[in-house]
């Protein structure tokens, strides 16, 4: 399981290379609470959010998945961490996601869809993601 | 790729082995800018872009193309309506994102000392910053009128003034606009941001007049050298993003339906008929009415501060030269063809005589105004016929980002460039360090050359400089 972050101009690429669908998208996960953890001050309450999302395939999936977790850090606040639970059915996904409360810096503003790829790969799956920031 | 020149600063592109182009794919440069575009993937996104069902004409990038999402940044595709199709990610995701400009009665000389002053309250009254409220806070209803009329449902409540409205391109209302149509994590994302500047690379900044290139063009939008001017680039804030983001992922999920494949799924789009088509342009619309009455608010706060520093006689003498978009889509009528002109980081640029300019600037030409990076000239340019005949009346939108965030900040340190900053004598405020350095001139392309190419090209021509001589940072 591996996640890592490149940097374009203007904007952020997450790549993750995972032995499991379920992995990858977890690992994704982990990605986002790295990049939206506090940079000051220590963690608030934990906070477990129950979501659930539509897409036409993996990568539409994940894209909507990192959606939620970008309009929970703006809105109320959430660090997620990781991923708890997940059930990916054909065109929707239903994920528990724990985190704490705190103050994410509000540097993503979009998941695009721009490169947008979740495909098997020798020994697991590939997934990248290009978000707006 | 095969690039063959087709005018003095226009040239076509010919990618070997692609049979999914429609139309052409043309670019406006001059030699350096043409190899500068070509050191990224943004001439290949433009062939994508000739891809779309219903492009006409050619998919046209202007000398600030950049790559962006989908399409490049700096893309003009126009499609033939009624069935041609409108793609979310061919406006951007920062709908109406835009430049306004503001010109008070007064010269820099005059100004003097009180200019920290200045600076200082525009950059305490207007709340910067991604994601932070501090914006003017509505009910629904009042909320749903903005969104449905613009900055024209808030003259009633004392903010602006009808000739900032006829000022503003399409005087700051989409008709298409239909609130509903705007989802409730959009609205959400909107509440309290109306008024606010965001963040990256929206700015606020004080500017003195330099030199002026047209003098009777200069005379008509009411500048004058040395005259002090407020330049705002903001747009629509978090309402517009998630507006993209709802459409690009529900037009991606009906493009098996609609037979559309594309090369890049950022392109996203359904016909402009379709229930998709039509409910994006009446929500896009509607997030184009926000920024505009974002951008209203923001020159009324502006207004509220120079009342404060200079008098209420100065706030009231200030006008507002014009507010243009840079983000949008919008149907127009070129060649005898009804269209969706898509303009992503490109700015609408009509010329003398255009019934849809305001009486004042009929004879000059629409002002449009090129953003340089922080501490570098801006430019006031006027449309001209040439934009009709090229572009479906377009020009660029700004300098054109060249270097990564955290490449411009092992350049600089956010401490040192605010040292040079002000040595040169631009006050700056409300930035951090990090997020100032992100922002570095350097980051940016040259503006001067990308607005010569566009001069020479016949699409706009060169009013007056603008140096900056404070900066508000998001």
């Amino acid at each position: 399981m591996a996640y890592r972050w490149g940097e374009h101009v203007g904007e952020l690429e997450l790549a993750v290379e995972a032995e499991t669908e379920e992995a990858a998208f977890g690992d994704a996960v982990r990605a986002f609470g790295e990049l939206l953890a506090d940079e000051d001050g220590a963690p608030g309450e934990p906070r477990h959010y129950a979501l659930a999302v539509t897409g036409s395939d993996r990568a539409a999936l994940l894209a909507a998945l990192l959606d939620e977790l970008i309009f929970l850090a703006e809105t109320e606040g959430f660090v997620p961490q990781a991923l708890d639970e997940l059930r990916v059915g054909d065109g929707s996904l239903e994920a528990t996601v724990s985190g704490h409360e705190g103050e994410p810096p509000h540097l993503v503003k979009a998941v695009t869809h721009h490169r947008l790829r979740f495909d098997p790969a020798p020994g697991g799956f590939t997934a990248t993601v290009v978000l707006d920031v | 790729m095969n690039v063959r020149r087709i005018g003095e600063v226009e040239w076509e592109l010919a990618p070997a082995g692609r049979d999914d182009m429609r139309v052409p794919a043309r670019v406006f440069a001059d030699e350096e800018l043409l190899e500068a575009v070509r050191s990224d993937d943004s001439l290949e996104q433009l062939c994508n872009v000739a891809t779309l069902p219903g492009i006409v004409t050619a998919a046209l990038a202007m000398p600030d193309i950049h790559s962006g999402y989908g399409f490049p940044v700096g893309a003009v595709a126009a499609t033939e309506l009624p069935d041609g199709v409108v793609s979310p990610g061919g406006v951007g995701y920062d709908i109406n994102c835009g430049v306004r400009l503001l010109a008070l009665p007064l010269t820099a000389r005059e100004l003097g000392k009180r200019k920290e002053a200045l600076v200082h309250e525009i950059a305490r009254r207007v709340p910067t910053g991604t994601g932070r409220g501090g914006g003017l806070e509505l009910d629904d209803a009042a909320f749903d009128a903005v969104l449905a009329e613009g900055p024209r449902g808030l003259i009633g409540r004392g903010i602006g003034t009808p000739e900032d409205i006829e000022r503003t391109e399409s005087q700051g209302r989409l008709d298409d606009a239909d609130p509903a149509r705007v989802s409730a994590r959009a609205r959400t994302r909107g509440a309290g941001q109306l008024g606010s500047l965001g963040s990256g690379n929206h700015f606020l900044e004080l500017q003195r007049v330099g030199r002026i290139l047209d003098a009777e063009a200069a005379a008509a939008f009411g500048l004058a050298e040395d005259q002090v001017t407020v330049l705002i680039h903001s747009g629509s804030r978090g309402l517009g993003h998630q507006v993209c983001t709802d459409f690009v992922k529900r037009m991606d999920a009906a493009l098996a339906r609609h037979g559309i494949t594309l090369p890049d799924r950022q392109l996203s789009c359904a016909p402009a008929s379709s229930a998709e088509g039509r409910d994006y342009l009446r929500a896009m619309s509607a997030a184009a009415n926000f920024a505009w009455a974002n951008r209203h608010v923001m020159a009324h706060t502006i207004r509220e501060a120079i009342a404060g520093v200079l008098g209420a006689e100065t706030a009231d003498a200030t006008r507002q030269v014009y507010d243009v978009a840079h983000n949008v889509a919008k149907r127009e009528h070129h060649s005898g063809r009804d269209v969706l002109v898509h303009r992503k980081g490109a700015t609408r640029a009509f010329p003398p005589g255009h019934p849809e300019l305001p009486e004042a600037y009929r004879e000059s030409g629409q002002p449009v105004f090129i953003p340089g990076s922080m501490g570098t000239a801006s430019w006031v340019l006027a449309g001209r016929p040439g934009s009709m005949e090229h572009s479906f009346g377009t020009v660029c939108h700004g300098a054109g980002r060249r270097l990564s965030r955290t490449r411009a900040r092992k350049q600089i340190g956010g401490a040192e460039l605010r040292r040079q900053l002000e040595d040169a004598g631009i006050t700056v405020r409300g930035a951090s360090n990090k997020g100032l350095a992100e922002e570095a001139p350097f980051a940016y392309k040259a503006v001067e050359r990308v607005v010569e190419v566009v001069e020479r090209a016949g699409l706009a021509a060169r009013v007056a400089e603008l140096r900056p001589i404070g900066v508000v940072k998001g």
